[in-house]
C-alpha cells in the first residue's frame, strides 16, 4: 500500500497545475489588497443591476411618501443591532428617535418584553435594553461580551453612534460583579451578509462580524462560528478583524481554565508538575464545545503531548502522544519481549504476538480487544501495526518487525 | 524542491512551522517554498471534494493567498499542515455553496482531465485512475489524505469531521477495493 500511495503521490505531483505565478502576483508587497479567484469571477454587472434596482425601489417609495417632513421622522436612517445572544435590531430616523424594536430570537423577546420605545431616543432605549439584558442573566461576568452594529445611511453619523453607543455600554458593564466587553462596528449594505444572517438566524452585524473573523483566521469556518454567542466569538478569535473595535476583555468564567485543565492532563498520566518540560494550553473550538487544547512534553520523554479537555466540565475527550523515533536512542521498553538480532528473513521478525505484548506492555494495559496486529512495509523497514481498543480507549502502535522497537504509539478516546 | 513530497509522506512540521513564519514576515521566497511543499496535498484533497478541476485550482490559488494573509495568526505549533488544509476545506465548502447557487454551470470529465496530465499507461496512472474511478468520494477523500498529507487517520477525522472509526474502516475497505483493481488491471 505504500507503493500505492507513493504512486498516487506522484501522479497528482504530476497533475497540480501551476498558479505560484499568479499567487504570488496577487500577494504583492502589500497585505490586504489580495484579489481572490472567488471575487474575480463575482458577476459584478449583476450585482450593480441589483443595486440600481434597490435604489430606483427607494426613490419610488420616498417619492410615494411625499412630503419631505414625513420622510425625515419616519423614514430608517440607521439600524442599530445589540447581539449577545439575544438579537435586538433597533431602527432609528435621521434624528434618533426609535421607530421600531425588532426582537430577532426567543431570548430577544424576553429582554424586550413588553416595553415600548416609539419615539424614545436611540440612548434611552439602549440603556434600557442593557439593564434588562443584565437583569434577565444574559450579560454576567460570565457571558459578558455584547456585539453594537450601526448600519447608518450616513456614515459620519454612524461612526459618531457607534462610539458613543460603545462608550454608553461599556460604562453601563462596569458593576460591582464583573467588566463587559463591548465589541462595535459599522455595518455595510451587503446582500450577501442579508443572505448569510437570515440563512443562520443572526443579525446582518454578527454575520459581518463572522465573515470578517474567517477572512484573518481562514482556518474557521462560517458554519462553525455561527451558534456561538458574542462572548464565545471574542474568546475565540485570536486575531481580531480590524474592521471591528473591542473594549474589555471576554470572560472565560465558564469554563474550568487554563491551571485546572492542566491539573486534570497530569492526573491523568500520574505525573507531577515538576516532571513537565512544557505547557502549551489554549482556549479552543472542537466538535460544538469550548475545549482546552493542551500540548506538553515530559523532560525524560520523547515527543509531545496533546490532550483535549472539554472546557465546561473538566472531562478529558482525547489524548495523544507522539514520540518520534530516534535511531540513536531506541526506545525499547524494559521489561518488553528482547528484539531479535537483526534479520533478513520474515522468519527472524518477531511474531505478531511478540508484537502485541510489546505494544500492551508499552500502553501499561492488561486486557485489550485487538483489531489488528499485521506485518507491513513502511518506509522499507518491516514493522507490526498494531491497533487494539482498552478501557475506552484506541490505541494504535507502530512497531519494528526485527528489534521490537516501539516506533509510533497514539492513543485516542475512543467515541 | 518538489521531489520532496514524491519521496516521502511523512510532512516535516517543523520546516512548515519555520516557512509559515518567514511567511507572516511577508517573505515570497518562503511561500514559494511551502507551495512546492504542500500543493500536491492541497490540489488533491480539493480535488477529491469539488470534483472539478477548474474549481480546484481556483482553491489551490486562494488557499496560498489566505495562507500569505493569514500566516500571521499561525500559532507555530507543528500542524501547518492540518491547518493548510482545514482553509483548502473552507474554501472548498464556500465553492460548493456557491455551485448551489449557480446549478447551470456544466459538469467537466474531471477524471478524464486529471489523467490526461499522468503518463498514459504508467503504474502511477493506473493506480490515480483505480482511485478516480472505484472509490466512493469519501474513500477517494481519505486515500488522498493519507497518500500526499502524510495526515494519522485521528488527523483525517477531524479534517472531515468523521469519527474515527469510520475514518479507519473506510481507509481499508478503499485500500482492498485499489488493491483488487489493481490486480485485475496487471493480470489482464
Amino acid at each position: 500500500m505504500n507503493d500505492m500511495d507513493a504512486r498516487l503521490r506522484r501522479a497528482v505531483s504530476a497533475a497540480v497545475p501551476d498558479v505560484l505565478d499568479s499567487v504570488l502576483s496577487d500577494c504583492g508587497k502589500q497585505k490586504g489588497t489580495v484579489i481572490m479567484m472567488s471575487e474575480k469571477k463575482k458577476h459584478a454587472s449583476r450585482m450593480r443591476r441589483i443595486a440600481g434596482l434597490a435604489a430606483a425601489f427607494v426613490i419610488l417609495v420616498g417619492g410615494l411618501a411625499g412630503f419631505g417632513v414625513y420622510r425625515s421622522n419616519y423614514a430608517v436612517a440607521s439600524t442599530i443591532s445589540l447581539d449577545i445572544n439575544p438579537s435586538i435590531e433597533i431602527q432609528v430616523n435621521r434624528k434618533e428617535e426609535v421607530l421600531a424594536v425588532n426582537p430577532l430570537n426567543a431570548d430577544a423577546e424576553i429582554v424586550v418584553g413588553t416595553m415600548d420605545f416609539r419615539g424614545s431616543s436611540l440612548d434611552v432605549t439602549v440603556n434600557a435594553l442593557v439593564g434588562s439584558m443584565l437583569r434577565n442573566g444574559y450579560l454576567s461576568e460570565i457571558e459578558n461580551s455584547i456585539l453594537i452594529s450601526v448600519d447608518s445611511s450616513d456614515p459620519q453619523q454612524g461612526a459618531a453612534m457607534q462610539e458613543r453607543l460603545s462608550a454608553e455600554v461599556s460604562e453601563l458593564l462596569h458593576t460591582d460583579t464583573f467588566d463587559g466587553a463591548v465589541l462595535s462596528q459599522t455595518v455595510a449594505h451587503d446582500p450577501e451578509l442579508q443572505t448569510l444572517a437570515e440563512t443562520y438566524g443572526i443579525t446582518a452585524g454578527k454575520a459581518q462580524l463572522i465573515r470578517d473573523i474567517t477572512a484573518v483566521n481562514p482556518q474557521r469556518a462560517f458554519e462553525e462560528l455561527a451558534p456561538l454567542s458574542i462572548n464565545e466569538l471574542n474568546l475565540l478569535a485570536a486575531s481580531k478583524p480590524e474592521s471591528v473595535t473591542v473594549s474589555g476583555s471576554a470572560s472565560d468564567k465558564a469554563y474550568i481554565g487554563r491551571d485546572a485543565a492542566e491539573q486534570t492532563v497530569l492526573e491523568n498520566i500520574n505525573a507531577g508538575a515538576d516532571q513537565i518540560a512544557w505547557w502549551d494550553t489554549e482556549l479552543d473550538f472542537e466538535d460544538g464545545r469550548m475545549v482546552y487544547e493542551v500540548e506538553f512534553a515530559l523532560k525524560d520523554a520523547f515527543g509531545e503531548y496533546t490532550a483535549v479537555v472539554d472546557a465546561a466540565t473538566g472531562e478529558i475527550l482525547y489524548a495523544q502522544s507522539t514520540p518520534e523515533y530516534s535511531p540513536e536512542q531506541p526506545q525499547a521498553e524494559p521489561g518488553a519481549v528482547t528484539a531479535a538480532q537483526p534479520a533478513q528473513t520474515e522468519a527472524e521478525y518477531i511474531t505478531a504476538e511478540q508484537a502485541k505484548e510489546i505494544a500492551l506492555a508499552h500502553a501499561g494495559v492488561q486486557n485489550a480487544s485487538f483489531a489488528k496486529a499485521e506485518l507491513d512495509e513502511d518506509d522499507g523497514r518491516m514493522v507490526y501495526e498494531v491497533e487494539f481498543r482498552s478501557g475506552g480507549w484506541e490505541y494504535e502502535y507502530e512497531i519494528d518487525a526485527v528489534s521490537g522497537t516501539v516506533l509510533k504509539s497514539d492513543r485516542e478516546f475512543d467515541d | 524542491m518538489a521531489t520532496k513530497t514524491l519521496t516521502h509522506a511523512s510532512v516535516d512540521h517543523a520546516a512548515l512551522d519555520a516557512l509559515l513564519l518567514e511567511i507572516a514576515d511577508e517573505k515570497q521566497e518562503a511561500l514559494s517554498r511551502l507551495y512546492h511543499a504542500t500543493s500536491a496535498a492541497v490540489y488533491g484533497f480539493a480535488l477529491s471534494i469539488l470534483k472539478n478541476t477548474h474549481d480546484a485550482e481556483d482553491v489551490l490559488h486562494d488557499c496560498y493567498v489566505s495562507i500569505w494573509q493569514a500566516a500571521g495568526g499561525y500559532r507555530p505549533e507543528g500542524k501547518a499542515m492540518a491547518w493548510i488544509l482545514t482553509i483548502a476545506r473552507n474554501l472548498c465548502m464556500q465553492r460548493l455553496r456557491e455551485r448551489k447557487r449557480h446549478p447551470e454551470l456544466p459538469q467537466e470529465d474531471w477524471e478524464r482531465d486529471l489523467i490526461a496530465c499522468v503518463q498514459p499507461d504508467s503504474e502511477d496512472a493506473l493506480v490515480l485512475d483505480a482511485c478516480l474511478r472505484r472509490l466512493s468520494d469519501e474513500e477517494r477523500q481519505i486515500v488522498m489524505l493519507h497518500a500526499l498529507s502524510g495526515f494519522r487517520h485521528r488527523e483525517i477525522a477531524a479534517l472531515l469531521e468523521l469519527p474515527l472509526p469510520t475514518v479507519l474502516s473506510k481507509y481499508h475497505r478503499a485500500k482492498n477495493k485499489l488493491k483488487k483493481s489493481l490486480e485485475g488491471e496487471w493480470m489482464a
